[in-house]
């Protein structure tokens, strides 16, 4: 599936905007990124596992509004959107 | 990107919107290196002369904690890993806000983080590892943040015995270790917690920032949030030396190359936090027997802000020492404080500065 990284993350995949990851979860499809593309996980997720607080992930354009990537279950052709919530007010 | 010429000393200056480097021949004049992680909160950033690299904590509100290592202050290379909690502990480290290299252990890197934890690292801060007796400390489900956060903010390995370690936690007090980090202590006798009804609590101190005399490192002085204090390991306790001191608060603290040399900037205490209505460093020669007053070249009325790391000596004779301000100025003498000028001014707020030979 494609995952789509915004700015701030793609230097950690080369500069890519879009990337394929591998998986059935939410969880392993960052694994699977993490593995090719060191410290990845470690931006999008908190060190207990759940979605940092100002980050969000869509799934096909939908929100994903459980925290545990595990618990979120992803197929072949599906796209993941990773993006910073906006900041401001 | 031009080179730092050799030979040069640099101040790095972490803000809330980037890492700013400057160089300078003769500690004259300063010209600017460039601007780093911009629009990114830089807790800490320090050259060490003896690995030939720099360190900075860049802590992103959204995508987190990392450390970043720099051979030649312009171009930096993130760390594979930052430290990072196991997750079984249900914390996440938020800000990396003191990273340290050991004297006396060539080619070992701590970091103190936020919730408070020490980690070390051995491959130039690629991963790292949790010193997990210290967060294991009997102490530790009372430990609880203050205004600053849960942070680790100061880490003094002893320059010559690597077993020896003093670290700070913000609202926490002051623990030491003699075995390398396997077991630690606290070292909080001799301190006061006038915001607890109970006379000597264990823990519940808050230090602000520590730093090891020049010459003795056994002599430890704080910045304290009540006051200024010197440990002294024959003493086996904190002595209260702020007699002299316009103020017991402050944030900043820095040593001097000399034995019994330490700079601090008093600020109203303790809900103001700005100088005492004109900019004044306070300098000791006699660890803390006595304070001079420095002015000359420094802003008048002036109402400003110095964190915690907002002093920094390099180490130089005749000293040179750095000031870093919430309001963007970045002050510097050259002759251990008699005359100050500026650096830089309008940068955005300032958290740190640390200077040091380039060689």
């Amino acid at each position: 599936m494609d995952v789509v990284l915004p700015a701030a993350l793609r230097e950690y995949a080369r500069g890519a905007g879009t990337v394929q990851g591998k998986g059935r979860t939410l969880a392993a499809v960052l694994a699977d990124l993490d593995a090719r593309f060191p410290g990845l996980r470690q931006r999008v997720l908190e060190d207990t596992g759940t979605v940092r607080q100002y980050v969000n992930v869509f799934l096909n354009g939908d929100h994903v509004e459980e925290p545990d990537p595990a618990r979120v279950r992803v197929k072949d052709g599906d796209t993941v959107h990773i993006l910073p919530s906006v900041a401001g007010g | 990107m031009a080179a730092i010429p050799k030979g040069s000393t640099v101040v790095l200056v972490g803000t809330r919107k980037g890492l700013y480097v400057f160089h300078s021949r003769d500690r004259k004049r300063w010209r600017s290196a460039g601007r780093f992680f911009d629009g990114l909160p830089v807790h800490h950033a320090l050259y060490v002369p003896d690995e030939r690299t720099a360190y900075a904590a860049v802590n992103s509100t959204h995508w987190g904690a990392t450390v970043q290592r720099s051979r030649t202050l312009t171009k930096w290379v993130r760390g594979k890993e930052g430290p990072a909690y196991a997750k079984a502990t249900g914390w996440s480290v938020a800000k990396v806000w003191n990273v340290r290299a050991s004297p006396a252990e060539p080619g070992v890197l701590y970091a103190g983080v936020e919730p408070a934890g020490l980690f070390r690292s051995e491959d130039d801060g690629d991963s790292w590892e949790l010193i997990d007796a210290l967060t294991k400390h009997p102490t530790r489900p009372k430990w609880s943040p203050g205004n600053g956060g849960l942070c680790l903010h100061t880490i003094l390995p002893d320059p010559k015995n690597p077993k020896r370690m003093i670290v700070g936690i913000s609202a926490v007090g002051v623990f030491a270790t003699e075995d390398g980090g396997g077991t630690w202590r606290t070292l909080n006798r001799g301190m006061r917690a006038e915001w607890f009804p109970k006379e000597k609590p264990e823990i519940g101190y808050c230090p602000h920032k520590l730093a090891r005399d020049g010459e003795d490192p056994s002599v430890v002085y704080q910045q304290h949030h009540g006051g200024v204090f010197r440990w002294d390991d024959r003493a086996d306790r904190w002595v209260d030396i702020s007699r002299g001191l316009p103020s017991k608060f402050g944030f900043a603290l820095a040593a001097g190359a000399d034995g019994g040399s330490a700079y601090v900037v008093p600020l109203r205490g303790d809900f103001d936090r700005t100088t005492l209505g004109e900019m004044a460093v306070y300098r000791t020669r006699s660890a803390g027997r006595s304070w001079q007053r420095l002015t000359a070249g420094l802003p008048k009325p002036a109402h400003l802000t110095i964190l915690r790391e907002g002093l920094g000596a390099d180490g130089q004779d005749p000293l040179g020492v750095y000031v870093a301000t919430e309001q963007g100025q970045v002050f510097f003498t050259r002759d251990g404080g008699d005359r100050w000028d500026l650096v830089a001014e309008n940068l955005p707020p300032a958290m740190s500065v640390t200077a040091s030979p380039f060689p």
